[in-house]
């Protein structure tokens, strides 16, 4: 689900930066209030856990295929959600640097996406409300497959709006919905059943690890500090109000829904025609002997776009030449130092 | 080769090529962070059907990579991903937007086919650029930079440890699944009998770790930030190197710089 | 002066089971004692109290004239250096260098000083040639030479190392025993190699059960065969081979 730089326009991506951004700083403020500098080495470790367990492939029964666990929900029931969140944020960073899983631009997008719902919505509501009268392996099991599902849905329908917002495919809304939220309704459930099998060995074996367990039974739990009903609230306006900001952005930026409409209604603008041919030049060259081709639009001088091709050529044989050259230099001036 | 051994070699080929860089580079990895991510700002911002603008920024990528040295075919070996993703994206583009920009005959090319082959050079580029960034400044250098952006000390000492302990708990996690298959013949993934026990040993194996390496940090005097070196880069020569790149591919976006020189001759 | 003093220490984890039983002993100056005893005898445990890795004991431990108390543990722990079984574990940076300067730039050194106290470290440890050796790109006795560096470099007084020839090969085990030897420092090794216990310490303090059952000349009690299996060891194999 991780999205890629090329489907986030600029603004989108700033949108979400700022959403995430916000998250974060709010997720360290949290962890700092809880002064725990053991949990540091934890977050980190624990972040290179979910990275490693994501590799590994868990057959689904009855099919050929493999699942993989989801990493938001699992950090989080052991982490706790703001830590959880920090962890996941590293994870992703780490993804779109080292594996080009995502991208630079795009983070912003994959942290909202997938750290934030699983984190705070898998683990503040959906973890904490079946946890509250204690742990049991049934209720580990209900809330991971609801979180997993559910968190699932809501990060494929972001990217969904986040696409569109974007403006770069020209797939309606419907449509695309209607792929995206049936394949991760099944993802959901298969990496709901994998992580719920991960914390039901983890709560056998060392229940003191789980974010939430307490010994003595509820009565001794420590009372949380936001209730129940004010964490909802308070996820339900971020929600209102990430939502706003993505549609202002979407409605303010040229390459949103509406004009890509424009687009297809026939709209376009001149300058970008141009470049068009730029490619319809290079395809002609690529399959060099086509015969009689024919330039639908009688404006544009064939003369322009293969002089794109030829100045293309120049710019980029020059680049590299001058490269390789300036280079053998720099490899003798280093010898001789 | 499985996703584990991939992911090992993957962060091997980062690793090898820092290891192999000869003394610091005197551009500070901040000033690269930023004109990486000003490459894929302006990449992606060009209009769906300007091709030839987008073509332009390979220069960048060329330029880069042959001065650093980072093979062109490692990076391409990463762009598959993302093509497959931009492809699908992008794949209803021919269907719904199907006025014709150039026909020859019965082949028509359309705008919607533009659109497409845009967003795939978009997703490439940008792959390719945060590439040559890891490849350059490794992921100290990343963290540096996050330093001196003001992340939080925190943040950045989970993101040293984090890259530290990935390739211990991949290789971990790859001997657990020799020794599985070993015994297990005939089965491509963990079996459904053995899902929590096989991650949660492993989980519970990083948590003790993770115990263990906060010991370590403690006794060495650790009061919540890790001190790396400072990277040397000067200042001159990276300012100078954030203002020339940034000044080139505005320059790039801007004017039409393949149809401008072509038209030279 | 006595480098450690522990009186009459008496430890339990939160489970309640106590693990050490009135334990006293005195470590002087630039001595070298051997802590050895069967799997959960209390060795490491011993250790980790006193550098203050595990709270809630009775009784005292002073180590380098300072109580291991909260207040002193700043003191206590630049004076002491631990260096742990897991050498994966101890080494958390990703190059041998960035780990060794780990531990001086915490304490406020200037760069210069910091690269000065590395150097000596590894020169010491005679792995100049890995400082920027990827961590895991090397090998276990490697590993263990760097770590035992990381510690080396804050230039403590005691050094307390647990096992640390575990999973090292013949030829490594070597090599660390002889730099071990050279290094002047009040040493602690816990361990179930009693060759190289007999190789470095002169004296030997034999743990079971949580309790001191002697303490003495490292050469009386590893060539006590009753006594050592009486209490789940046997005699180093040096000593097996004379027997036959």
């Amino acid at each position: 689900m991780h999205m890629a730089d090329a489907l986030v326009a600029p603004v989108v991506a700033g949108t979400m930066y700022a959403c995430s951004g916000a998250a974060m700083g709010y997720s360290m403020k949290k962890v700092r209030l809880e002064n725990a500098p053991e949990k540091i080495p934890v977050m980190g470790v624990m972040g290179a856990f979910v990275f490693a367990a994501q590799m590994i492939n868990f057959t689904i029964p009855g099919t050929g295929s493999s699942g993989h666990l989801c990493g938001g929900m699992l950090l989080s029931a052991v982490l706790g959600p703001e830590a959880g969140f920090l962890s996941m944020i590293g994870v992703l960073l780490v993804q779109c640097l080292l594996f080009a899983d995502g991208g630079l631009l795009a983070l912003g997008c994959n942290v909202w996406n997938m750290a934030f719902y699983g984190c705070f919505v898998g683990a503040l509501v959906i973890w904490k409300h079946f946890m509250k009268k204690g742990m049991s392996r049934k209720k580990i099991m209900a809330a991971s497959v609801l979180g997993c599902m559910l968190t699932l849905q809501m990060g494929a329908f972001s990217v969904t709006l986040e696409t569109l917002a974007s403006g770069i495919t020209e797939l309606p809304f419907g449509i695309f919905v209607s792929v995206m939220q049936p394949i991760h309704l099944a993802i959901g459930l298969v990496e709901g059943l994998i992580t719920a099998a991960v914390l039901v060995f983890i709560y056998e074996a060392r229940p003191e690890l789980l974010w939430g367990y307490n010994a003595q039974g509820p009565e001794g739990a420590r009372k949380p500090k936001m209730s129940y009903k004010r964490t909802i609230a308070v996820l339900v306006i971020a929600a209102a109000v990430t939502g706003g900001l993505v549609s202002l952005a979407a409605s303010s930026h040229p390459d949103g829904l509406e004009w890509s409409m424009e687009q297809v209604a026939g709209t376009a603008e001149l300058e970008t025609e141009g470049s068009a041919y730029a490619l319809a030049g290079e395809i002609l060259e690529t399959t060099a002997i086509l015969p009689d081709y024919a330039w639908k639009s009688s404006e544009s001088p064939t003369g322009t776009t293969f002089s794109g091709i030829f100045g293309g050529a120049v710019v980029i044989l020059l680049s590299v030449t001058g490269c390789y050259i300036l280079r053998f230099f720099k490899g003798r001036s280093v010898k001789h130092e | 080769m499985n996703r584990l051994q991939k992911a090992v070699k993957d962060i091997h080929t980062v690793d090898a090529k820092e290891a192999g860089r000869k003394g610091q580079s005197k551009v500070h990895p901040l000033s690269r962070l930023a004109v990486t991510v000003l490459y894929i700002l302006l990449t992606v911002s060009f209009p769906k059907y300007d091709l030839g603008g987008i073509g332009a920024m390979v220069v960048y990528l060329l330029i880069t990579g042959i001065w650093e040295e980072i093979s062109f075919r490692e990076a391409l070996g990463r762009i598959w991903p993302v093509l497959l993703l931009a492809g699908a994206v992008g794949i209803a583009n021919p269907f719904v937007d199907r006025k014709v920009c150039w026909e020859s005959g019965s082949l028509a090319v359309t705008y919607g086919m533009v659109s497409m082959v845009t967003l795939m050079l978009k997703g490439i580029f940008s792959v390719m650029a945060s590439y040559l960034l890891i490849m350059t400044v490794g992921m100290e250098g990343i963290c540096s930079s996050l330093r001196v952006l003001h992340v939080p000390k925190e943040f950045v000492t989970i993101l040293l440890l984090m890259h530290r302990y990935l390739i211990v708990l991949l290789k971990e996690a790859e001997r657990m699944m020799q020794a599985y298959r070993l015994r297990a013949p005939g089965q491509k993934g963990i079996h459904v009998n053995a899902w929590g026990a096989f991650a949660g040993q492993l989980l519970l194996r990083s948590v003790d770790r993770a115990q263990t390496v906060y010991e370590s940090m403690l006794l060495r005097g650790y009061t919540g930030e890790i001190i790396g070196k400072r990277p040397v880069g000067k200042r001159g020569i990276s300012i100078g190197y954030a203002v020339s790149w940034t000044l080139v591919l505005a320059g790039i976006r801007i004017l039409p710089v393949f149809q401008m020189v072509g038209s030279l001759f | 002066m006595d480098d450690i003093k522990i009186e009459d220490l008496t430890f339990a984890y939160s489970n309640k089971i106590e693990v050490l039983h009135h334990i006293s002993f005195a470590v002087d100056k630039g001595e070298a004692v051997g802590l050895i005893g069967a799997n959960g005898a209390g060795k490491s445990t011993l250790l980790k109290l006193l550098v203050g890795l595990a709270e809630g004991y009775q009784g005292s431990i002073i180590l380098g004239g300072l109580g291991v108390e909260k207040k002193n543990l700043a003191q206590i722990r630049a004076k002491a250096g631990y260096v742990f079984q897991d050498s994966e574990s101890q080494l958390f940076l990703s190059t041998v260098y960035e780990d060794v300067a780990f531990g001086p730039r915490n304490y406020g050194y200037t760069e210069e000083e910091v690269e000065g106290r590395v150097m000596e470290a590894l020169r010491k440890m005679h792995i100049e040639g890995l400082k920027d050796r990827q961590i895991y790109r090397m090998s276990g006795g490697q590993k263990k030479l760097a770590s035992i560096a990381t510690i080396l470099s804050l230039e403590p007084e005691v050094m307390l190392l647990d096992e640390p020839s575990i999973a090292l090969d013949p030829k490594n085990r070597r090599t660390l025993i002889h730099i071990l030897n050279g290094i002047k420092e009040t040493k602690v090794i816990a361990s179930h190699d009693l060759d190289m216990v007999w190789d470095i310490c002169e004296r030997t303090i034999l743990l079971s059960d949580g309790r001191v059952i002697k303490d003495g000349k490292t050469r009386e009690i590893l060539m006590d065969k009753e006594l050592l299996e009486a209490n789940g060891l046997e005699l180093p194999l040096s000593m097996q081979r004379q027997y036959i």
